[in-house]
């Protein structure tokens, strides 16, 4: 069975930076011309002489960057597959090798930086070259270190939070309450609280197929249905979504359940929930809305708990790429996720066969 | 085994279905070693009210957490009834409530609900007596969302959020909606801590909604006790008198 792409396989805090994804490309960017400014301004002998180091950096820098950069695009699904330190030595080769070609081929360009020495101009090229990679390795990895940790701390409050007790309790004494009129349907209530449960306990980091997650919230809401009846209405509207997308695992499940549990419940007639999943071009767009009671008393810390979560792990596995949203009205509640369309990849298939 | 005892009369209250089905499976199981009728049910507050008011029971299972109503306002309203019945809770989990059961001795079942155990409050209720409304309003973090007052064979729920004004008048309160009053039995001062943030005094035996208050106008008379200024409320033509005490809140809320 394929159980979709495992981010973390224990080694998520040893993992190289995801080359093709855009935030961290913004980050390696800003860092990478923070040095060169760094660089500039410690050889500038005036504030006018600063532009022009600037300038003479950049004209070697952003070619060698840029070529680096598409390099490691091309070489990510590889990358992904090394061991980490495997990997932190092929970055550096890369950058090394690369500084290497471009001030080789492109010397004419740029010997006016070092008109005098070709040899040692290039071997420093390549050492600065190396020690920025580096430099941007270890913050990558520090800065998951830190996130990472901020998830596991969080996360026996979080797996509390995700099995919320009112909903244990209440849903076994429901099926309890059917098992003697209706023994089929208090079997199929126990299958699907079941697969809930083993979801909930599973690696929050995981990436799992689109239609299983909906499946799995289907599965939820029935479960509520048997409990609430006719309370308790939802609408999907699913368009066109693609079979081989993955997405977050338990990233729509606890958005349901908050919609129910602070929306639904609390309204004596009950009321609708919509969701509506589509993709858009490159992105999965995702929307959960509910009604609630008027002047109802705001968001409590439950819901702040497995939003906040969702947020961070959003975070954690997509960096710029995903937004999320929150919009909260006088009788309804509404948030929104863009994440980026992940697909499953034929080569992580056969593997995990 | 109690052979000649009257039957228990119970009547369930809980807003899911399924869970009101569970209840009347084990009481059936109950009935075995005790004897009881399940007299009638309700899927909320209001229904309660309305079925047990001609209805005396003995006892009532009660949900906490329902929607609208919760379980123990509606057990304060219960008060009311000519024969208050025995008060049991249910509940799935609720932190807040088990902790000041646990306090104050009230006896409660915890969901999925056990025949043992069920069969012992049972027992138990036969005996006791009604929970104190002094209890219950200890119970509830929260305040009540209706006053509730008993008149002619009925339970009139008054939504607190329509009260103009509760004022003391010798053994009862009166309380002003827009369109009438009603007579309740309850002290201005429990009054007044439970719903601080709605209402303000005025006077030693008046409490009225801040947001009903319009302005305030010269007159009545100046004495040792009043100042003289009085309170005109939205959709009301009658003044009300603010005492010398609590003269501060004309410029609070003028």
């Amino acid at each position: 069975m394929n159980k979709g792409r495992s981010i973390n396989h224990n080694s998520m805090n040893e993992a190289l930076p995801n080359f093709r994804n855009l935030g961290i490309t913004l980050r390696i960017l800003l860092i990478s011309n923070g040095m060169a400014l760094l660089l500039a301004l410690s050889q500038a002998s005036g504030w006018a002489d600063v532009m022009q180091h600037l300038l003479q950096i950049a004209t070697l820098l952003t070619p060698i960057l840029l070529s680096a950069w598409i390099l490691l695009w091309a070489m990510q699904p590889w990358l992904t597959q090394l061991n980490y330190w495997c990997g932190v030595l092929v970055v550096n080769v890369v950058a090394a090798l690369i500084t290497l070609l471009i001030c080789y081929f492109g010397g004419e360009l740029f010997n006016s930086l070092d008109s005098d020495n070709s040899s040692f101009s290039l071997a420093r090229n390549m050492l600065l070259s190396v020690i920025v990679s580096s430099v941007l390795l270890m913050y990558f990895r520090l800065r998951t270190l830190a996130l990472s940790s901020s998830v596991h701390d969080a996360r026996l409050q979080v797996l509390r939070a995700r099995i919320r007790p009112h909903f244990l309790f209440n849903t076994i004494n429901a099926v309890l309450g059917i098992v003697r009129t209706q023994p089929k349907q208090a079997e199929t209530a126990l299958e699907d609280m079941a697969d809930l449960f083993r979801m909930a306990m599973s690696d929050a980091r995981d990436l799992v197929p689109l239609h299983k997650e909906i499946q799995l919230s289907r599965q939820y809401i029935a479960l509520e249905q048997m409990r609430m009846g006719e309370r308790l209405h939802v609408d999907w509207q699913l368009q066109d979504l693609p079979e081989d997308a993955l997405i977050p695992q338990l990233l729509l499940q606890p958005l349901l359940e908050n919609a129910v549990y602070h929306g639904i419940e609390p309204l004596h007639q009950g009321g609708n929930i919509s969701v509506t999943l589509s993709r858009k071009g490159e992105e999965l767009r995702l929307m959960v809305n509910n009604p609630r009671l008027p002047n109802g008393e705001g968001l409590h810390r439950g819901n702040k708990v497995a939003l906040q979560n969702i947020r961070e792990r959003l975070h954690l596995l997509f960096d710029a790429e995903a937004h999320y949203q929150v919009e909260s009205g006088e009788d309804f509640y509404r948030v929104e996720i863009a994440l980026p369309y992940v697909k499953v990849r034929p080569k992580l298939k056969e593997r995990s066969a | 085994m109690s052979g000649n005892e009257p039957a228990l009369s119970v009547f369930l209250v809980d807003d899911e279905p399924p869970a009101r089905t569970r209840l009347r499976d084990v009481l059936t199981d109950c009935s075995e070693q005790l004897p009881l009728q399940i007299i009638g049910e309700a899927a909320n507050g209001r229904e309660a009210l309305d079925k047990l008011v001609d209805m005396p029971v003995d006892v009532v299972l009660l949900d906490i957490r329902m929607p609208q109503m919760d379980g123990i306002e509606l057990a304060q309203h219960l008060h009311k009834l000519q024969k208050p019945p025995v008060v049991i809770f249910t509940t799935a989990y609720d932190e807040y409530a088990i902790k000041a059961f646990e306090l104050h001795a009230v006896d409660y079942l915890l969901k999925p609900i056990r025949k043992e155990r069920l069969l012992e409050s049972l027992m138990r209720a036969r005996d006791a007596g009604p929970v104190q409304n002094e209890v219950l309003h200890e119970l509830s973090p929260e305040p009540r969302k209706n006053l509730s007052s008993h008149e002619r064979g009925k339970i009139h729920l008054i939504p607190i959020e329509q009260v103009l004004y509760m004022r003391a008048e010798l053994k009862y309160i009166t309380v002003r909606t827009a369109d009438r009053e009603y007579l309740i039995e309850e002290s201005l001062s429990t009054l007044e801590k439970e719903f601080a943030l709605r209402f303000v005094r005025i006077h030693r035996n008046c409490l009225v909604a801040k947001d009903a208050i319009e302005g305030f106008v010269r007159g009545g008379e100046d004495s040792a006790e009043s100042a003289g200024w009085m309170a005109k409320l939205k959709g009301l033509d009658e003044l009300l008198a603010i005492s010398r005490r609590q003269q501060h809140i004309v410029k609070e809320f003028g």
